[in-house]
């Protein structure tokens, strides 16, 4: 006899392979749900500097930390569960909801939050890469191993992301009487628009992200403007 | 003296010849600048890795589709294959091979899925490799037997190239010991069913052509196997179309999935009209009589 043209222990085979995976993606589903709410209500809590003063930060960002708890919990969960499993098949999964957790902390970091006992939150602040795998505590840009790591992809992204509300910010501080943190809104986006020039960028969504940054530049440089039209900058800023 | 290049006016023009290369754009140092040239040079690894495999890749891509092109030029299945026609496929082979393993060392652990996108041409191989080894023994290969062939070819591919260097020579006696430790290229499960998705179309233009030219359904060879009636590339046609409707829907990228499903599906009703056509009306022409196709076989074979 012939033998037949598809081995039946191939098809088993291939079809366990199907339903594991499957199964790992209903599970991942679930921790990225988890770890969508903890971002969108760390998100909604820090929606709220544009409309307090920098006289009430500290509770504010109080409670933006305690999101960001809950957010670097999951992380732990999602890095402990995605670790199994080889890196780059599913990242595609979680990466939105990474940035946006990046970006949570990195801008409660930047108003002066996130400070500890050794070392206390200060405004203008800015958060590298590994200070963000310290906190989240897990590896960054992992090249000789495959297990869950935050890229650098991601958290370029995630910092892209803040400069968008950090120039909302610049205006609804200025609304708010506090004109030295437009200036130094303006000054960080400069430099951060600076630094981005120094990426030899390929055509891909990062590009894409850089290029937007422009538009933030030009809002806070329309703030300053006013500003400096009408004497309004406080020179304690204007001399930074 | 070469002469000015002139305006409208008539006057010397400032520059002439290609404009002075741009000052390199002076870049404000600021604080955030050596964060974000550390950045780029790890962005830059990346993005030049990749560029590597792709184009390696895009040179794997057009020499199976020059094997498929190969095995398209034989007639029957369950057999060894034309001389001229395994002479081309080996050769085609051995040039995969060195590129398989040119790229084998980048495409390590994490980063053999990080690139998977850039390794499309895997899925071409798969198609190539399965679709020969159909022709050949008229059965599917399975993924592990294949994956240890592609293993196998950039193995190779790295050993060649080691034998043309001149000063080689001593490595040659450990080579036994190192070849098992050579970096190889993997097959992931994507790539071999997407792959023999493909092979689907391929089984298809194969038993259109054989059908055409020979006059007979491609079976395999009923003397050497004392069946009665050998198994046709209709019937493989419909296992492996059924193979594929069993297979529980893939989560991943549930589009390109099912888009290849709808395909698959058309390749086995033509394969299946073909079969009804051989029955019903095959029987009218005298055996062994060649349509005036021949010459579109002549033209074909000269390729």
């Amino acid at each position: 006899m012939a033998p037949p043209m598809i081995d039946p222990a191939l098809f088993d085979q291939l079809k366990t392979k199907i339903e594991e995976d499957t199964s790992v993606r209903k599970e991942l589903d679930q921790i990225i749900d988890e770890l969508n709410q903890h971002v969108a209500y760390t998100q909604g809590v820090l929606s709220r500097i544009h409309s307090t003063p920098r006289s009430k930060y500290p509770v504010l960002l109080g409670q933006v930390e305690e999101g960001i708890k809950k957010e670097i919990e999951t992380v732990g969960k999602l890095s402990e569960f995605a670790s199994k499993y080889p890196y780059y098949k599913y990242n595609y999964k979680w990466t939105r909801m990474i940035q946006d957790a990046i970006s949570t902390v990195l801008l409660c970091a930047w108003l002066g939050g996130m400070g500890s006992e050794s070392k206390p939150g200060e405004v203008c602040h800015l958060l590298t890469l590994e200070d963000i795998g310290e906190l989240f505590r897990v590896p960054i840009n992992l090249k000789d191993r495959d297990a869950f790591h935050i890229t650098v992809e991601e958290y370029l992204l995630g910092l892209i992301n803040i400069i968008d509300e950090l120039s909302r910010l610049a205006m609804n501080s200025v609304t708010l009487g506090d004109n030295e943190l437009a200036v130094q809104i303006s000054s960080f986006i400069k430099d951060l628009h600076a630094g981005f020039q120094v990426l030899n960028l390929k055509n891909d969504i990062l590009r894409k992200r850089v290029d937007s940054i422009k538009y933030a530049v030009k809002k806070v440089e329309d703030v300053v403007y006013d500003l400096s039209l009408r004497n309004l900058i406080p020179a304690k800023a204007a001399s930074e | 003296m070469s002469g000015f290049k002139r305006d409208r006016q008539g006057n010397a023009k400032k520059f002439d010849g290609p404009k002075p290369a741009p000052k390199p754009k002076s870049i404000v140092r600021n604080a955030y600048t050596p964060l974000f040239e550390h950045l780029r040079d790890e962005l830059d690894e990346h993005h030049d890795r990749r560029d590597r495999i792709g184009k390696a890749s895009r040179d794997i891509t057009a020499l199976s589709k020059k094997i498929i092109f190969s095995l398209q030029r034989a007639r029957k299945i369950d057999d060894d294959l034309p001389q001229e026609i395994q002479a081309d496929i080996d050769s085609r082979l051995a040039e995969i091979a060195k590129l398989l393993a040119s790229i084998a060392p980048e495409v390590q652990n994490i980063n053999r899925l990080r690139y998977a996108r850039s390794l499309v041409c895997l899925e071409e191989l798969v198609e190539a490799l399965t679709f020969a080894h159909y022709v050949k023994t008229q059965t599917l290969i399975g993924h592990e037997e294949l994956s240890l062939i592609v293993e196998d070819l950039a193995r190779q591919g790295a050993a060649s190239e080691d034998v043309a260097m001149p000063d080689a020579g001593e490595d040659v006696v450990q080579k036994p010991t190192e070849a098992a430790d050579l970096p190889t290229v993997s097959i992931t499960d994507d790539d071999y069913l997407y792959g023999v998705f493909d092979l689907t179309g391929e089984m298809m233009r194969f038993a259109t052509t054989a059908s055409a030219l020979t006059g007979k359904m491609a079976s395999g060879d009923a003397a050497a196997l004392d069946d009665d009636a050998p198994r046709t590339i209709v019937e493989d046609m419909h296992d492996l179309g059924s193979f594929f409707e069993m297979l529980p829907l893939r989560a991943g990228n549930r589009v390109a999935w099912d888009k290849k499903l709808e395909v698959m599906r058309q390749s086995v009703h033509k394969v299946e009209k073909l079969g009804y056509d051989r029955v019903v009306r095959g029987s009218e022409r005298p055996a062994g009589w060649v349509p005036d196709l021949s010459s579109a076989d002549q033209s074909e074979g000269l390729e």
